[in-house]
């Protein structure tokens, strides 16, 4: 008799559509034809359902040499190859074009806003935070990527979550995929995506004479809402090591 | 009812304008001594044809001009009449081949050289046919005239048909009115000298409302904005902004004006503001439904601009490639991007049944995937120490960058370049810089290594032979 009465107000409540308060989880989010922003690598795009989900703002976090800013350039890359417009917030000056180029994208799609090498580091995150802001007040690009991996950990973690906040409410109903990067977890926003990649340089030839092969890459997928949490792994060469193996 | 105005050699071409406007905004400028003008509906203020033409005359007169005058049906009558005959000539619509029969051939020469857009093009031709003519023993327009069009065509051709036409008095083409040249220009002088950006929003507002109107009305954009700014200082502050693309808006014209006065500030209170523009033909756009469509160049250039303000003047841009050995040589182009052709060989993963394919339709069985260097611009001083000619330990002062013992190491990889040119400085700071970026001129010559330190993070170190300093240049990542 309880459990009638229990269902009778769920579904009365179901109607008014008040079945849902602070303490119950949301349901998974619909993913429309176009609602996410392939990153070109397809057994990444393949874990995440199609990529990184535009209106969100996605993290690839990792330690140094972890595969970020590949995964960072590929997604760019694959984002002009469609014909979209991307942009990076490069913190402190960091991108390496040749890289990019290599990684195939069309650079005249690239707005590439350029921080300070030198100076105070919480002056250069300011600067690149507002630039984030006015780049995605602007809209009309596909991807939006901020480099916050040279970061320390420390100082990262000092940064107020209300900026993570409007970063989110800046790209919320956007057709733009936000990426941070970062060493760590830090934004935690519920509908993007969280990338924590480990990886390794791997090496070829003689002991005497090794040389750079390319790199593994692992990537833990953790997504509050899109239930495409899991882990991949991606092979990526050096550009030399491409060319030799005829890929 | 059309006239032809043909002065004397001398006369100011400005002048001739000036007078032919004063009776007809339907004029043609044939050339610096001649006009052709629609004189239709002036019998209603000056009378007949012949009174029209005294007024020209006498008008032109006033201005010092000595001018033919003639009026006709068909404004290549009234041309070739205007050339012959001094004074005034009259000749009644239907008329026209008749006056013109005893005009010479050579007449008709000369108008079709003066009205040629390129005369180069038509001179042997207009010149091999009037020899035509005269070979044929033809001496007048008349005589040209007579001939049968359909024999003329099969001798000379449409050209040949094109000279009878004319020679009948019928006008190749409709009038195509001249526009006076207009300036779009405004300005306002102030009461109190202003100081500061934030007031000078608000004039620069008012200024651009009616320019933007103006360039509206005649269906053009601003390629360029001049902003003079007359200082109290009897200075003026000028600059010009070159716009990526033809825009009329006129809050996007003040936003920009306003964010390059953020960067080069006037030195002194503004007595007066003066905007002009240099107009173009405004843009035709046609968009797509099939393309996610771009920012428009308004939105673009108004990015940029707030953007160069935050970050400093040449920070933001599009990254370009240069033609060089030099490791990490780029140069910054603006980031100007255009529509992507339709149909283009790359496709949109579509749906999770679409995950896997490659984006790039080149035949590639996966995705190319290779490995980016993160890239110091200032390379990162670095102690290594070397055994057996191989690194075995990195340590740098740098916060951050730990370094430690290397694991694996691979090199050297030996590059150098531009040691044909002047060495730049002798620093080794210096030189370090230059290993890239700040002096594109600079010699190099160095030592690369690929490492591997005990923290897992591979370093691309690097050597500079010269000064045997060692230097981090990038993070393979």
């Amino acid at each position: 008799m309880a459990n009638v009465a229990l269902a009778a107000l769920e579904s009365a409540l179901r109607v008014k559509k008040l079945d849902r308060t602070l303490t119950t989880a949301l349901p998974p989010l619909e993913q429309a034809e176009d609602a996410c922003a392939p990153t070109g690598v397809g057994s990444v795009d393949a874990c995440l359902r199609n990529g990184v989900p535009r209106g969100q703002l996605s993290e690839l976090t990792g330690p140094r040499s972890a595969g970020c800013t590949t995964l960072l350039l590929q997604m760019l890359a694959a984002a002009t190859q469609r014909g979209e417009l991307v942009a990076l917030v490069d913190t402190f000056d960091r991108l390496d074009v040749a890289s990019m180029e290599a990684a195939g994208a069309d650079l005249g799609r690239v707005l590439w806003i350029r921080g300070q090498a030198g100076g105070p580091l919480d002056w250069a995150i300011d600067r690149a935070f507002k630039a984030l802001n006015l780049v995605l007040q602007a809209g009309g690009f596909g991807v939006v990527a901020i480099d916050l991996a040279d970061v320390p950990a420390r100082m990262l973690r000092g940064i107020p979550f209300t900026t993570w906040l409007r970063v989110q409410r800046a790209v919320e109903g956007r057709d733009t995929a936000c990426v941070l990067v970062a060493p760590e977890p830090v934004a935690r926003s519920a509908g993007g995506l969280t990338l924590t990649l480990t990886g390794h340089t791997s090496w070829t030839g003689s002991a005497m004479r090794p040389r750079v092969d390319g790199a593994e890459m692992r990537l833990r997928v953790v997504s509050p809402r899109r239930r495409v949490d899991g882990e991949v792994a991606v092979r990526s060469y050096e550009a030399s090591a491409y060319v030799e193996a005829g890929l | 009812m059309n006239g032809a105005l043909y002065a004397a050699a001398g006369s100011d071409p400005a002048q001739l304008v000036e007078v032919a406007r004063e009776f007809s905004p339907r004029i043609d400028v044939c050339g610096p001594r001649e006009i052709t003008l629609d004189l239709s509906g002036l019998s209603r203020l000056f009378g007949d044809a012949r009174a029209i033409a005294g007024e020209l005359r006498r008008t032109a007169a006033d201005r010092g001009l000595q001018v033919r005058v003639a009026i006709a049906g068909s404004r290549t009558a009234a041309r070739l009449l205007a050339r012959h005959r001094a004074g005034i000539t009259i000749v009644d619509d239907g008329d026209d081949a008749q006056g013109l029969a005893p005009l010479p051939l050579e007449l008709l020469l000369a108008v079709r050289r003066a009205g040629s857009l390129d005369p180069a093009d038509h001179d042997d031709a207009d010149a091999g046919i009037c020899a035509a003519f005269r070979r044929w023993g033809l001496r007048t327009l008349g005589e040209v005239a007579a001939l049968p069009a359909a024999d003329v065509a099969a001798r000379l051709g449409q050209a040949g048909v094109q000279w009878q036409r004319l020679a009948r008095g019928e006008d190749a083409r409709p009038l195509v009115p001249s526009v006076p040249e207009e300036r779009f220009e405004q300005a306002l002088d102030l009461e109190w000298p202003i100081d500061g950006l934030e007031p000078l929003s608000f004039v620069l507002g008012r200024l651009m409302e009616p320019l933007s109107a103006h360039l509206e009305r005649r269906d053009r954009g601003a390629a360029v904005l001049h902003v003079r700014l007359h200082l109290v200082s009897k200075a003026v502050h000028e600059r010009s902004l070159e716009l990526p693309a033809p825009m009329r808006d006129p809050r996007t014209l003040r936003t920009l004006v306003l964010l390059d006065l953020e960067s080069h500030p006037p030195p002194a209170a503004i007595d007066r503001v003066v905007v002009a523009v240099d107009p173009t033909p405004a843009r035709v756009l046609q968009y797509s439904l099939l393309t996610r469509p771009l920012p428009s160049p308004e939105q673009v250039s108004t990015l940029v601009a707030r953007l160069n303000a935050l970050m400093g003047e040449g920070r933001c841009g599009s990254p370009a490639v240069v033609d060089s050995w030099r490791p990490g040589a780029f140069s910054m182009a603006p980031f100007a991007p255009v529509e992507a052709p339709s149909g283009g060989g790359v496709g949109r993963v579509g749906g999770v049944g679409g995950v896997g394919r490659t984006l790039v339709e080149s035949g590639e069985s996966q995705p190319r995937v290779v490995v980016a260097l993160r890239r110091f611009r200032f390379a990162v001083p670095a102690r290594v120490l070397v055994e057996d000619g191989r690194p075995v330990r990195v340590t740098t002062e740098r916060s951050g960058i730990t370094g430690g013992c290397i694991d694996k190491a691979a090199g050297p990889w030996r590059t150098s370049g531009q040691w044909w040119a002047e060495p730049f400085g002798l620093g080794v700071a210096g030189k370090a810089g230059g290993a890239g970026r700040s002096e594109p001129d600079s010699p190099w010559d160095r030592d690369e290594w690929d490492v591997t330190v005990s923290d897992g993070a591979t370093y691309r170190l690097f050597r500079e032979r010269d000064a045997n300093a060692w230097f981090i240049d990038g993070v393979l990542d």
